[in-house]
C-alpha cells in the first residue's frame, strides 16, 4: 500500500476543500448545469449478469444505470438527496442473485432494487422483495404465473409472447409470408420459440420448420441447411448470438432474415459480419434515428460513452430514472408499500411508455415496438407494418 | 433426406469435427507427456485467436505472419503453464486429482484474464476465400471450412510423422511412457514434458486461428471447448492423441447427422449416446488398445 505523508494527506485535504468551495460556487452560479444535493443518500440496488451468459445483456444495462444515476445527481437527485447505486453481478446465477439481493436488502438497505438482467434471477429475487414490499424494477419481461401475483415487481422489457408477435406481425403484415423457418436457441430463444408455436396460427403463419442449438453454439448449420430445405419464406432467429446468422447467411437462402432484440447490439452485429446486412431487427430504440422522446438519452449517451446505445442501456437508464422519480414523489419517509403503489401507474421511459398498473406489470403493447434494418453496420427505421 | 441435406450434414460434421479433433489433440498430447487432465486447452484456443486479432487490428501485421505469431503465443503460453504450475507441483509429487483441481483453476483465472483484456466483446478472423461458399451437390460449404478440414488433416498427419519418426517426438513419447527408463537412456524428461504442453499450447491456438473465422470468438467459449475436446479425446482414447481425430469426427458427424434424421433438440443426446457406447464396448477407446500396445 502506497504511504501518504502528513505533508501531503495535508495539501490533498486542502485542496479537496478548495474543490468543493469551487464546485459549490460554480453550481450556485449555474444552477441549469448542475443541482446541489445534500443529505443522507437514498440507496438503490442492482442485481445485473455482469459476467456469464446474459453478459451481453448486463454489461449495456450497467452502462445505462451508472448514466443515469450521474445524471439524476447532477440534476438534484431524488428530492434533494444524492442517488446511489449499488451494482451487484449475479453471474447469470439465481443463487448468486439471491445471495446478493439479500446482501442489498438486510444490511445496504436499499430503498428499491432493480434486476436482474436474466429471467430466472428475476423470479428468484421477486421472492424476497414481494413479501417486504421492496419495489423491484426487472429487466427482463414477465415470466411465470407467480411473478403476476408479485405486483411490487414491475417490468421494463416486453413479455415473450408479445416478442412472438412483433416478429409475427412483420411477417404478416409487411413481408406476406406464410411459411416461417425457425432457429432459435435453448435459452432465451426457446421461451420465445414456445410464444411463436403458440400463437402463430393466429396470424394465419406456419412454422414449417424449428430447428434448435444450444447457447453458445460454434456451428448450427446443419440446423440452417434444414430450414433452407423445408423451402420458407422468411427465417427467424431467436438467439443471443451471432453465429446462426452467419451460418444462414453462408447458405445462401435468400428469404429475409428476422432477428430479435437479445441480438440486435452493435457487439453482434460486428460479430455476424457481412451476414447482418439486411436483418430486420423487433426493437424498440434505432439510436441513428430515435423517437422524439429518445433524442435527449441517445445524445447524453454519446456523450459520455462515445458510442450510440441500444435497447439493454435504454432499458437500465429507465429502471433508474423512474425508481428514482417514484422515490422522489413518494418523499423520504415513506414505507416501502407507498413507493410500491406509487411505482403502479403510466410512466414514460425512453425504452417506451410503461403502464405498471397494467396486469402483466408491463403495460407494453405491439405499438411500443419499432422495426430497423441492418445496412452497412447501422440500423435504418422501416416502417410500421400496415394491416 | 435430400442429396444436399446428407452433403450439407457431411461437411458440417468433418468442420465441427476437426474443431473437436484440434481441441482433443492438444488434450490427448498433454495427458500422455504429464497425466495431467489439461482443463486449460480451450483458453489455448481462445487467447491464440484473440493474439492474432489483436496483432491484425492494433499492430497491422500481415495475417500470415500474424498467425504464425499467434502459434507461437500458444507455444509460449503451453510452455509458461509447465513451467509455473505444472512442474512444481510434480515435483512435490501431486496426485493428478491435484493437477487436475490446478488446471480447473488455471482454466478459470485465464477466462477471465481474457475478459479483463479482451472485454465481452466477441471477434472474428478474416477467412481463407473471404465469404466464399462452393456448391458441392447442391449443399453449400464455405472456402474457409475446407481449408480447415484440410489444414487438420495435414495438421494430424504431421503430428503422427513428428512422434514417429523425430528423435524429439520419439523422446516424448518415451519420456510420457516410461519415465525412468527415459532418464536413463539421457532424456530429460522433464524438458519433455515442458514441450508436450508447448505442442498443446500451439495446436490449440491453431484450431483457435482455424476456428475463428466462421465463429465468433469471445472470453467464456474456453471451457465448452475443453469439454468437446476432452470427450473426443477419451472417444478415440486418451492414451493415444491420434484417437483424439476418430473421437472428435465421430462426435460431430453422429450431431451432424443426428441433427438431419432426427431432430436438433435431441443432438447432445445422440452424441453423448454414442459416447457410452464406445465406452461401454472399448473402455479404452477407440484406438486406446493400439496405444497400450505401443502403437
Amino acid at each position: 500500500m502506497r504511504r501518504i505523508s502528513c505533508g501531503a494527506r495535508r495539501r490533498r485535504v486542502l485542496l479537496l476543500i478548495a474543490g468543493m468551495a469551487l464546485s459549490t460556487a460554480g453550481a450556485a452560479s449555474a444552477p441549469a448545469r448542475a443541482q446541489a444535493t445534500s443529505g443522507e443518500p437514498v440507496t438503490i440496488g442492482a442485481i445485473l449478469s455482469v459476467t456469464g451468459p446474459v453478459a451481453g445483456v448486463g454489461q449495456p444495462e450497467r452502462d445505462g444505470a451508472l448514466l443515469a444515476e450521474k445524471i439524476v445527481n447532477a440534476s438534484g437527485g431524488v428530492g434533494g438527496r444524492p442517488l446511489k447505486l449499488v451494482i451487484e453481478d449475479d453471474a447469470s446465477n439465481p443463487d448468486t442473485a439471491i445471495s446478493k439481493a439479500t446482501g442489498l436488502i438486510r444490511s445496504t438497505k436499499v430503498r428499491a432494487l432493480i434486476g436482474s438482467s436474466n429471467l430466472p434471477s428475476t423470479v428468484a429475487i421477486g421472492g424476497l422483495t414481494d413479501p417486504i414490499r421492496l419495489p423491484q424494477a426487472a429487466l427482463s419481461g414477465i415470466g411465470p404465473a407467480v411473478e403476476a401475483k408479485r405486483t411490487c415487481v414491475v417490468h421494463l422489457l416486453a413479455p415473450q409472447e408479445l416478442n412472438a408477435r412483433a416478429a409475427l406481425t412483420y411477417v404478416r403484415d409487411a413481408l406476406k409470408a406464410k411459411r416461417v423457418g425457425l432457429l432459435h436457441d435453448s435459452g432465451y430463444g426457446q421461451a420465445v420459440a414456445n410464444s411463436l408455436k403458440a400463437v402463430a396460427p393466429e396470424y394465419g403463419v406456419e412454422l414449417a420448420q424449428v430447428e434448435k442449438f444450444e447457447i453458445g453454439a460454434t456451428d448450427v448449420s446443419a440446423q440452417a441447411a434444414k430450414v433452407k430445405n423445408a423451402g420458407v419464406d422468411v427465417v427467424v432467429i431467436v438467439a443471443s448470438s451471432a453465429t446462426p446468422f452467419r451460418n444462414v447467411h453462408d447458405l445462401r437462402i435468400g428469404v429475409p432474415v428476422i432477428g430479435s432484440i437479445a441480438s440486435s447490439s452493435y457487439d453482434y452485429v460486428r460479430a455476424m459480419g457481412e451476414a447482418a446486412e439486411g436483418v430486420i431487427f423487433p426493437e424498440f430504440l434505432i439510436a441513428e434515428d430515435p423517437l422524439p422522446h429518445q433524442v435527449k438519452f441517445v445524445a447524453t449517451f454519446k456523450e459520455a460513452y462515445g458510442r450510440l446505445p441500444k435497447n439493454y442501456e435504454a432499458a437500465g437508464w429507465d429502471a433508474v430514472n423512474l425508481l428514482a422519480k417514484v422515490l422522489a414523489e413518494a418523499g423520504p419517509e415513506a414505507d416501502n408499500a407507498a413507493v410500491c403503489a406509487a411505482l403502479r401507474k403510466p410512466l414514460r421511459g425512453v425504452l417506451a411508455t410503461y403502464d405498471f398498473s397494467a396486469p402483466d406489470m408491463t403495460g407494453l403493447g405491439l405499438s411500443s415496438f419499432s422495426y430497423s434494418q441492418v445496412k452497412n453496420g447501422s440500423f435504418v427505421r422501416l416502417p410500421l407494418p400496415a394491416r | 433426406m435430400t442429396a444436399a441435406l446428407f452433403v450439407q450434414a457431411l461437411f458440417a460434421g468433418l468442420t465441427n469435427g476437426f474443431v473437436y479433433a484440434l481441441v482433443g489433440l492438444g488434450i490427448a498430447v498433454i495427458f500422455k507427456g504429464s497425466r495431467t487432465v489439461n482443463v486449460v486447452q480451450g483458453e489455448f484456443v481462445v487467447i491464440g485467436a484473440l493474439v492474432v486479432v489483436g496483432l491484425l487490428d492494433a499492430a497491422g501485421l500481415p495475417y500470415p505472419v500474424a498467425a504464425l505469431a499467434g502459434i507461437v503465443g500458444g507455444l509460449l503460453l503451453g510452455s509458461f503453464t509447465e513451467v509455473a504450475f505444472i512442474r512444481p507441483l510434480i515435483r512435490r509429487r501431486a496426485g493428478e486429482d491435484a493437477l487436475l483441481l490446478v488446471s480447473i483453476g488455471l482454466a478459470v483465472a485465464m477466462s477471465a484474464a481474457v475478459l479483463y483484456v479482451a472485454g465481452r466483446g466477441s471477434y472474428l478472423l478474416p477467412a481463407v476465400g473471404g465469404n466464399a461458399v462452393v456448391n458441392l451437390a447442391g449443399a453449400t460449404v464455405r472456402v474457409h471450412a475446407l481449408f480447415l478440414i484440410a489444414s487438420g488433416a495435414a495438421l494430424v498427419l504431421g503430428l503422427a510423422w513428428f512422434f514417429r519418426h523425430t528423435m524429439l517426438g520419439l523422446s516424448m513419447m518415451a519420456a510420457a511412457m516410461e519415465p525412468d527408463g527415459a532418464t536413463v537412456t539421457g532424456i530429460d524428461t522433464e524438458r519433455m514434458r515442458t514441450l508436450t504442453f508447448a505442442l498443446g499450447g500451439a495446436l490449440g491456438a491453431a484450431a483457435g486461428i482455424l476456428v475463428a473465422p466462421l465463429t465468433e470468438v469471445n472470453y467464456q467459449m474456453g471451457l465448452a471447448l475443453t469439454l468437446k475436446g476432452f470427450a473426443a479425446a477419451v472417444l478415440g482414447g486418451l492414451a493415444n492423441p491420434l484417437g483424439a481425430v476418430a473421437g472428435g469426427i465421430l462426435i460431430a458427424m453422429v450431431e451432424a447427422f443426428g441433427i438431419v434424421f432426427i431432430a436438433s433438440g435431441y443432438k447432445n443426446v445422440f452424441a453423448m449416446s454414442v459416447l457410452i457406447l464406445v465406452m461401454v464396448l472399448l473402455p479404452n477407446g477407440l484406438l486406446g488398445r493400439r496405444a497400450r500396445a505401443g502403437g
